[in-house]
């Protein structure tokens, strides 16, 4: 499962459970949607820090970090380590 | 004695310039310098030339800048409506618009900036209730509150009101010079009355928490412990939070001598879990809304390891006036049921819109006291033998969320608006964390392509993010009716855990 699909997977699980993920645009903004409140941030974070090996510190998330499965990926991207293989 | 509260902050700056007033991202900002920081925001506030004449609007996080410009907008007598920052752009125009206000303005961003215009501007489009009827010498706070139609209604509070609340409150939680006491809530909720308000006032020191951090558990356990907090007063989610970042380190609060949870009734198993968190505080419930602020209080005896089933609101607080009436507006006295009416010495005198109050504050007669106006709860309470009063359900459509009181009716309303809906229903089902979240039924057009994207995608601009509904059942049958044809909510079936509805 490549990583967008991955994420998607795990938004809609996570979120929006009454969703499958191709059902899930990648640039609708989850925050104003009201599927990520503050608190989903944090799982979101743990989940990407967890699954994708990225670090994460709160002082790196600005307002706009996050709010998109494409940016989700985008930050994945530029933070995660080389890969294992 | 002054009512301003002004004037009681001037006092104290006088008094004890050097006691903190405010602790803010790690440092203490003190008496004398928020004074300095009101008198510089009071001087900003004047130079953009407000009219005379028409409340300010605020938009406005919570931040000691934010405090020092309501502090001058009190100290300059200028009426301010404080909304939430969480609603769309467009309400928040039609807010300051339907206030009358003659500019929205923003507090200094830091301690370099500079008060100046918000980001949103009045909507002229919308009617101005200004000058209200009843004048204008009355009114200080402007909040608001969440309606069952159309916009958020606007509350206003007399510098009076405020002053009654202020004084029960310190005198009720001990708030007093030097007392610590924490403001978890954002800066637009009633519950700042008493976190930073009466805290002002007395010459306490009020914890900020950072808006931005209110899920972080870690950095409320340290704020709590580190500038050892006398008084909490919160919705049950920061206690949920509490819990759960102290579990493994098994870390308490014995600075806390006051323990308040509000807004939403608090899980048992929180509950039972306060007296190890807080072993030296007393622990109340209070019931309230931004209509009447504070009316009832229940002090809880933890002691025995024992939680009460339903979770009492209690009695009346000092001077409030709390009726039980039945369906026909009779009042039942001693032990039964019925919806909770108040009179609280702090209530507002009616919704800026007055055309609002109707039905909602009602006009009573009372022994000995005359007439009087009361506010209908909604809620319905059961009388005990003994006085004390327990919530029983609602007699409309709001529920709370996050200590944010949500109309699903406001939310079906939206969700309709989408040309291929057919027919919507919104219930409340049960969350740990937020007390009640919202799910929606949708029953839409066949073959339209219709799912819980289309959903959320129409919602975004149309409601707050509290208001969003957190699950959708996209559903191919007609909703459940009552036996006259109504939609009948208490036949919808809560959502499934976890599995993808069928539908």
């Amino acid at each position: 499962m490549d990583d967008t699909a991955k994420i998607k997977q795990f938004i809609v699980d996570e979120f929006m459970p009454d969703m499958s993920p191709d059902e899930l645009d990648s640039d609708f903004d989850l925050q104003t949607g009201g599927a990520v409140d503050s608190l989903g941030l944090l799982k979101l974070v743990a989940w990407m820090e967890s699954e994708f090996g990225v670090s994460v510190d709160e002082s790196e998330l600005g307002p706009d970090s996050l709010r998109t499965v494409d940016s989700i990926k985008a930050f994945i991207d530029e933070r995660r380590e080389p890969a294992n293989a | 004695m002054s009512e301003s509260l002004a004037d009681h902050f001037a006092q104290q700056a006088e008094r004890q310039p050097e006691a903190p007033a405010l602790i803010w991202d790690g440092r203490a900002i003190s008496y004398g310098e928020l004074q300095e920081m009101a008198s510089r925001a009071h001087a900003e506030l004047e130079a953009l030339g407000l009219p005379a004449d028409r409340p300010v609007g605020l938009q406005a996080r919570k931040s000691p800048e934010a405090i020092a410009l309501i502090l001058a907008c009190l100290k300059a007598q200028r009426p301010f409506l404080l909304p939430s920052i969480e609603l769309a752009p467009e309400t928040l125009a039609k807010l300051f618009g339907q206030a009358g206000a003659g500019q929205v303005v923003s507090p200094a961003d830091g301690p370099d900036g500079a008060v100046g215009p918000g980001e949103v501007a009045p909507d002229e489009a919308t009617e101005a209730q200004w000058p209200p009827a009843g004048g204008v010498g009355d009114i200080a706070f402007m909040l608001t509150t969440s309606g069952s139609t159309g916009l958020p209604k606007i509350v206003p509070l007399s510098p009076g009101a405020i002053h009654h609340f202020t004084d029960w409150a310190a005198s009720q939680f001990e708030i007093g010079p030097g007392t610590k006491v924490l403001n978890y809530a954002p800066l637009n909720f009633d519950l700042c009355l008493l976190d930073i308000w009466t805290t002002l006032k007395a010459g306490g020191c009020v914890v900020l928490v950072d808006q931005a951090k209110a899920t972080h558990g870690g950095y409320l356990a340290d704020l709590i412990a580190d500038n050892e907090v006398d008084v909490v007063q919160s919705v049950p989610m920061l206690y949920r939070l509490l819990i759960d970042a102290t579990r493994e380190s098994g870390g308490r609060f014995p600075s806390v001598k006051q323990v308040i949870t509000t807004g939403d009734k608090i899980p048992a198993t929180s509950l039972a879990q306060l007296p190890d968190l807080f072993p030296n505080a007393r622990v109340f419930n209070v019931y309230g809304c931004t209509e009447t602020n504070d009316s009832m209080m229940h002090e809880f005896d933890l002691s025995g390891g024992e939680v009460p089933a339903k979770v009492p609101i209690g009695h009346p607080l000092p001077d409030v006036d709390a009726r039980v009436e039945d369906e026909d507006g009779a009042p039942v006295e001693g032990a039964g049921t019925g919806e909770l009416l108040v009179w609280t010495p702090f209530q507002t005198r009616g919704y800026l819109d007055a055309a609002r109050n109707e039905g909602t504050f009602v006009s009573r007669a009372d022994d000995g006291q005359g007439e009087r106006t009361y506010y209908r709860t909604g809620d319905i309470v059961r009388r005990h033998e003994d006085g004390l009063l327990t919530l029983e359900g609602r007699t409309d459509f709001y529920v709370k969320g996050g200590g944010v009181r949500v109309s699903t009716q406001v939310v079906e309303q939206a969700i309709e608006e989408h040309p291929d809906v057919v027919e919507v229903a919104v219930i409340a089902v049960p969350d740990e964390m937020a007390g009640s979240k919202l799910h929606a039924v949708v029953l839409p057009q066949p073959d339209s392509g219709f799912n819980g994207m289309t959903v959320r995608k129409h919602l975004v601009g149309r409601l707050a993010r509290t208001e969003m509904p957190g699950s959708i059942q996209i559903v191919t049958e007609p909703l459940p009716k009552t036996s006259t044809g109504k939609i009948d909510r208490k036949k919808i079936a809560p959502p499934q855990d976890r599995s993808r509805v069928a539908g």
